[in-house]
C-alpha cells in the first residue's frame, strides 16, 4: 500500500508529527495556482490519481 | 397584426408581451407565437413595425438634451 | 472571455476613442492583468451562473460533519468548531503572481454555500443547473444529503416557524419584499474602530477575552444570585469567539505554510520567491497581530472578510480602506520608502480583485435583483476624520486610481464628498466617472452626518466614523454604532403601496388579499381617500417587513449564532453576548425603499386625470389597470405625457412626493427596531426593478404589468425628466435630506462627449456644487454612450469589460439580463 508520505507532494509539517500538507500545481482555464490540504502521512493513497513516488 | 418576420396573424395579445420601448411612447416589444422573433409594435396603430435585434432597438432617444445626445455620443 | 485590444492602438488613440477597459490593459502592470484575467466570475449572468462556476461541497460537507459531531453543544459553541474545521481542513491555494491570499471557497472557481441558512435557498441549489462539480451524479446526492440533514433546521426554518402565520404567507408570497430575517444572510457592520483604529490583532483580542472570562469566573465561584446566571452563557461565548479566533490564526499560517513550501520546493524565479517568503511572513503575523505595513494591512482585512463570510453569507461588504489602511501606505511609501507608489498600487489593486473574486450560492430572486455580481460590495473612500478635518490621504488616490486599472464591478466605491476635498482628489473621483466606471458615487458627508445624528441618535464623532452599510446606508464602525446585522427582509416592494390603495388591499398578479381593505377607488370621491388609503397600505406594509425582521434579529443568538464577528466586536469581547444581541447596539435600522416614485407618478396621475380635470372616472381607470392597458393605449399616453411626473420640478407632483415621504417618516418613528431605535425609510432599487417588472400590476403612471419599473431611490422615470438636470436637482432639493428619510439615490447619466476633458471637469464639478448646495445626500452617474452600449449589444465579447451603474451597484454591460440592459438606455442622458 502506497502513503501519502512517500508522494513528491506530500511535506511534513514540522510542528505536528504524522500530519503533513498535500502541496499541488493545479492549471484550471482561467489560472494557474498550487493548492495545499492537510493529509497524515500514513493515509493510503493508493487510489489517488495525483500520487507521484518520490 | 401580423409577424413582419413570419407573417402570422392573430389578435394583438396573443402577441406575448415583452416590455415597453420606453413608457412615453406607444411602442412595445411582443413575441411571435409562431416564430418567437421580437417585435416593435405600435399600440396605438395594433401594427408590428419591425424585428428587433439586440442593440437596434428603437429606445435609448434622449429627452434631457434633444439634438445635443439625441443617441448619446 | 476577455477578446484582447488592438496591438496596434496607443494609449492616446484608446483614449481618444473612450474605449478605457483597453486603455485599463495597456496601462496596468503584468501582475494585475493576470491577476485581472484569472478571476472567476461570480456574479450571475442576467440570472444564471457562468459556465465553470460550481458549488462548493467541500466547506459545506466540513460544516456540516463538525456540526453534527457537536450535536449537545451550545449554538455559538457549535459554529464556532464547526468553523474552526472549515478552516482548518478546507482546500486553500495561492494563484500567480499574487501577494494577497484568501478565498472562502476551495477553488478559485467555487461558490460558497451557506448550508444552514434556509432549506428553500438549499432547494434552489439542488436544482441550479450545471453547478455540481463533476462527477455530477456523486454531487447531486452529496447535496441532497446535506439536504436531507438541514431541512427544517436552518436560521431561516427556525424563524419561520415562529412568524405569525399571516405575516409569514405574504411575506413569502415574493410580492412586497425580500430577503431573509437572518443574520445568515446579513449585511454586518465592522468594528474597524476596535480592530484598526485600536491597532489590535487577534491575540490581543483572545487576551482581552482570558481577562473578561477571569472576571467572570470569579462571580460564579461567589456569592449566589440572580445576577450570575446569565454569565454561564457569557462564558460559553466568550470560549467560542477565543475558539474561532485561534482557527483564523491557525488558517493563516497553512497560507504562510503553503507560501514556504512553494519558495523552498517549487519556485524557480528569485523574484516570486521573494514574494512568496513575504507572502508567508505576512500570514505568520496577521491575524496573529496587529499589521506594521501596507501588505499586512490589506492582507488583515482580507483574512477578517473571508472569515465572516465563512460563517454567514454577507450580502455586503462594509468598508473605509483608505482611512484605516491609509496610514501604513504612507509609512512604507512616504516615510521608509519601502513601497514605491507603482508597486503600493498593484497591492492596491490585487486588494479589489480579491474581493471581486468572493462570491456565495445565491437564490434566483437575489441573483436577478443583483444581476451581475454576488453582493453591494461599496466601500467608503474620503470623508472626515473624527475632529472634521479632511481625511483623504495618498491612499484614497491610489484606490481611485487602482480602480481604473483593474476595472472590477465589486467592490465599487461610495466617495464621502464634503467641502474640504481637494481638487486632485476630486479629479480622481471624476476620472473613475469619466471612464465609465460608474462608481464612485457621490455622497454629501456633512448631510449624512446630520442624517445619521437625527435618526439615530449617534454622537457626532461615531457618526462621522459611517461607512456605507450596504448600497447606501451609512453605520458607523464604533463599538455602539456599527450595526452588526442588517437582514434584506426590510426591503419594501413599495410600487405595491398605490396597487394596493387602488385594489381595496387585493393582489390581482399573486391573486390574494395582501393589504388591508382600504374601500373600493371606484367610490373615492376625491383625493384625499386615495391618499388616506394609500397611507394605510404604507404603514401596513412597511410594519409588516419590519415585524419580521425585528424577530429574526431578536431571536438570531438562539437561531443562529456569530462567534467570529463577536470576536471582532469590542461591545462583545467586553460583555460577552453574540453581537447580534441588541445590547449595548444604537440601532442602524432602515427599510430600503424599492419601486418608490411609481408611487408619486401614479398619485398624481391620478390626481390630475380623474379628480381634478375629470378627463376620467376612477371605473374607467380600474377597468384600464386591470386590462394591463390592453385596449387603452390612448389614454394610457395621456397617463404618461400629460400628467406631471417627479423630477421636472413642478410642485404639483414634488409636493406629492413631499407628502408620501413624510407620512412615511412619521411612521417610520412609530416603528421601533430591538435597540428602540426609528425604522426610516432609503429609496434605492438594485435591480429590483426588473425583478419586480412581472410582479407589479399596471399603474396610473402609465406602466404595464412587465415593464421595468423605474430604475430607482428619487430617481425620475427614464425618459421622463424631461427639463434638464437642473430640475432634477431642484426636484431632488425639495426633498429634506435629514428628516424625511435615511438616504435617497439618484441615477443620472451624462454624455462622454461633452464631459470630455478638462471644460468637462469643471463643468462636472459645477454640478456636484449645485448638488451639495441644493442638499442632496447622493448621486451617481452613467457616463457611457448609447453608442456604445448597443454595440455591447450586438457584440459582446468586444465590450465584455463595458462597466454600468445598474443602481447602488456596477455590472458588467454583457452580464446583466436584455431588459436591464435596455432599462439602462432608456434612462435620459443629462447635458450638464
Amino acid at each position: 500500500m502506497s502513503t501519502c508520505a512517500e508522494c513528491r507532494s506530500f511535506f511534513l509539517r514540522e510542528d505536528e508529527p504524522g500530519q503533513g500538507d498535500c502541496v499541488r500545481r493545479v492549471v484550471d482555464p482561467r489560472q494557474a495556482f498550487y493548492q495545499s490540504k492537510p493529509v497524515r502521512e500514513d493515509n493510503d493513497a493508493s487510489g489517488c490519481e495525483s500520487f507521484q513516488k518520490k | 397584426m401580423k409577424c413582419t418576420e413570419c407573417s402570422h396573424e392573430a389578435g394583438v395579445s396573443s402577441f406575448r408581451y415583452l416590455y415597453n420601448a420606453r413608457i412615453d411612447a406607444p411602442i412595445t416589444l411582443r413575441q411571435c407565437p409562431q416564430c418567437q422573433a421580437w417585435l416593435a409594435v405600435d399600440e396605438m396603430a395594433g401594427e408590428a413595425r419591425q424585428r428587433v435585434d439586440a442593440g437596434e432597438a428603437p429606445w435609448g432617444k434622449s429627452a434631457g438634451i434633444e439634438g445635443l445626445a439625441e443617441d448619446a455620443r | 472571455m476577455v477578446a484582447e485590444p488592438a496591438q496596434d492602438q496607443s494609449v492616446q488613440e484608446l483614449e481618444d476613442k473612450q474605449e478605457w477597459w483597453w486603455v485599463a490593459e495597456k496601462k496596468r502592470s503584468k501582475r494585475l492583468d493576470y491577476l485581472r484575467k484569472s478571476v472567476w466570475k461570480k456574479g450571475a449572468l442576467g440570472g444564471n451562473y457562468a459556465p465553470g462556476i460550481k458549488l462548493d461541497l467541500e466547506c459545506a460537507t466540513l460544516f456540516t460533519d463538525m456540526w453534527k459531531f457537536w450535536k449537545y453543544d451550545p449554538i455559538m459553541m457549535r459554529r464556532a468548531k464547526a468553523i474552526a474545521h472549515v478552516l482548518d481542513n478546507k482546500t486553500i491555494f495561492i494563484t500567480d503572481h499574487s501577494q494577497l491570499v484568501g478565498y472562502f471557497g476551495s477553488l478559485p472557481n467555487t461558490i460558497m454555500w451557506r448550508v444552514d441558512g434556509a432549506s428553500m435557498v438549499n432547494e434552489e441549489a439542488y436544482n441550479e443547473p450545471g453547478i455540481m462539480p463533476e462527477p455530477e451524479n456523486e454531487s447531486l446526492q452529496k447535496v441532497a444529503e446535506l439536504n436531507d440533514y438541514w431541512a427544517g433546521q436552518t436560521a431561516v426554518d427556525k424563524v419561520a416557524r415562529i412568524l405569525d402565520p399571516e405575516d409569514a404567507v405574504k411575506f413569502l408570497s415574493g410580492a412586497i419584499g425580500w430577503g431573509a430575517p437572518s443574520s445568515a444572510y446579513g449585511y454586518s457592520g465592522k468594528d474597524y474602530e476596535y480592530l484598526f483604529a485600536g491597532r489590535r490583532g487577534f491575540e490581543d483580542i483572545i487576551e482581552e477575552i482570558n481577562a473578561a472570562v477571569e472576571n467572570a469566573e470569579d462571580k460564579t465561584v461567589g456569592v449566589p444570585g440572580p445576577e450570575i446566571l446569565d454569565i454561564y452563557d457569557r462564558l460559553q461565548n466568550w470560549d467560542a469567539m477565543i475558539l474561532v479566533l485561534e482557527a483564523g490564526i491557525r488558517h493563516a499560517r497553512r497560507y504562510a505554510r503553503l507560501a514556504r513550501t512553494m519558495a523552498e520546493n517549487m519556485e524557480t524565479d528569485e523574484k516570486r520567491r521573494e514574494e512568496l517568503l513575504k507572502i508567508a511572513e505576512t500570514c505568520e503575523r496577521v491575524p496573529a497581530r496587529a499589521p506594521r505595513n501596507l501588505q499586512e494591512s490589506l492582507q488583515y482585512d482580507h483574512f477578517i472578510q473571508i472569515f465572516a463570510r465563512t460563517e454567514a453569507h454577507e450580502g455586503a461588504w462594509p468598508a473605509r480602506p483608505d482611512y484605516y489602511h491609509g496610514p501604513y501606505y504612507d509609512k512604507d511609501v512616504n516615510v521608509d520608502k519601502t513601497l514605491t507608489k507603482e508597486e503600493a498600487l498593484d497591492l492596491v489593486g490585487e486588494f479589489m480583485i480579491r474581493a471581486y473574486e468572493v462570491g456565495g450560492f445565491a437564490p434566483r430572486w437575489a441573483r436577478e435583483g443583483l444581476q451581475g455580481i454576488t453582493g453591494t460590495w461599496v466601500w467608503t473612500l474620503g470623508g472626515v476624520n473624527k475632529d472634521g478635518s479632511d481625511a483623504c490621504n495618498d491612499l484614497t488616490v491610489a484606490f481611485l486610481q487602482a480602480a481604473r486599472l483593474v476595472r472590477v464591478s465589486n467592490p465599487t466605491f461610495g466617495f464621502r464628498w464634503h467641502p474640504k476635498v481637494k481638487d486632485e482628489v476630486l479629479r480622481e473621483c471624476f476620472e473613475c466617472i469619466r471612464h465609465g466606471l460608474g462608481y464612485p458615487s457621490m455622497r454629501n458627508d456633512p448631510l449624512l452626518i446630520q442624517n445619521a445624528m437625527h435618526w439615530h441618535g449617534h454622537p457626532l464623532e461615531e457618526a462621522r466614523t459611517w461607512v456605507h452599510q450596504a448600497c447606501m446606508s451609512p453605520c458607523p464602525t464604533t463599538k455602539h454604532g456599527v450595526q452588526p446585522m442588517r437582514m434584506a427582509s426590510a426591503t419594501a416592494n413599495c410600487a405595491k403601496m398605490v396597487e394596493y390603495a387602488l385594489h381595496n388591499g387585493y393582489d390581482h398578479v399573486v391573486g390574494m388579499q395582501m393589504g388591508p381593505e382600504t374601500g373600493d377607488a371606484a367610490k373615492f370621491h376625491d383625493f384625499e381617500e386615495l391618499f388616506q388609503a394609500w397611507v394605510k397600505q404604507m404603514e401596513w406594509l412597511t410594519s409588516l417587513l419590519v415585524r419580521t425582521v425585528n424577530l429574526g434579529r431578536y431571536k438570531d443568538p438562539e437561531f443562529f449564532g456569530r462567534p467570529f464577528l463577536s470576536g471582532m466586536s469590542e461591545r462583545s469581547v467586553e460583555s460577552g453576548l453574540d453581537v447580534v444581541s441588541p445590547v449595548g447596539d444604537r440601532g442602524n435600522c432602515w427599510v430600503t425603499a424599492f419601486t418608490w416614485v411609481e408611487n408619486i407618478d401614479s398619485l398624481a396621475a391620478v390626481k390630475k386625470l380623474v379628480f381634478d380635470d375629470k378627463k376620467y372616472t376612477m371605473e374607467q381607470l380600474l377597468s384600464a389597470l386591470k386590462a394591463n392597458w390592453d385596449g387603452y393605449e390612448e389614454m394610457r399616453l395621456d397617463f404618461v405625457n400629460n400628467a406631471p411626473k417627479w423630477g421636472n420640478d413642478d410642485d404639483y407632483v414634488d409636493d406629492i412626493m413631499l407628502r408620501c415621504l413624510r407620512e412615511t417618516a412619521r411612521h417610520s418613528r412609530v416603528m421601533k427596531c430591538p435597540s428602540g431605535n426609528s425604522w426610516p425609510i432609503l429609496p434605492e432599487n438594485v435591480s429590483g426593478n426588473i425583478h419586480y417588472a412581472s410582479i407589479v400590476g399596471a399603474l396610473p403612471n402609465g406602466r404595464r404589468c412587465g415593464d421595468a419599473l423605474y430604475d430607482g431611490g428619487i430617481s425620475p422615470g427614464p425618459g421622463l425628466d424631461k427639463k434638464g438636470p437642473s430640475a432634477v436637482l431642484k426636484s431632488c432639493g425639495k426633498i429634506d435630506h435629514v428628516s424625511d428619510g435615511r438616504a435617497f439615490l439618484l441615477n443620472q447619466r451624462l454624455s462622454p462627449t461633452q464631459l470630455a476633458g478638462e471644460k468637462g471637469y469643471q463643468l462636472w464639478k459645477a454640478y456636484i456644487r449645485t448638488w451639495a448646495d441644493l442638499g442632496l445626500d447622493h448621486v451617481q452617474f452613467n457616463m457611457v454612450s448609447d453608442e456604445t452600449l448597443r454595440a455591447a449589444q450586438k457584440d459582446p465579447e468586444k465590450y465584455s469589460e463595458v462597466i454600468v451603474r445598474v443602481a447602488g451597484y456596477s455590472a458588467h454591460f454583457v452580464d446583466i439580463s436584455r431588459k436591464t440592459q435596455d432599462n439602462i438606455i432608456q434612462r435620459t442622458v443629462q447635458g450638464i
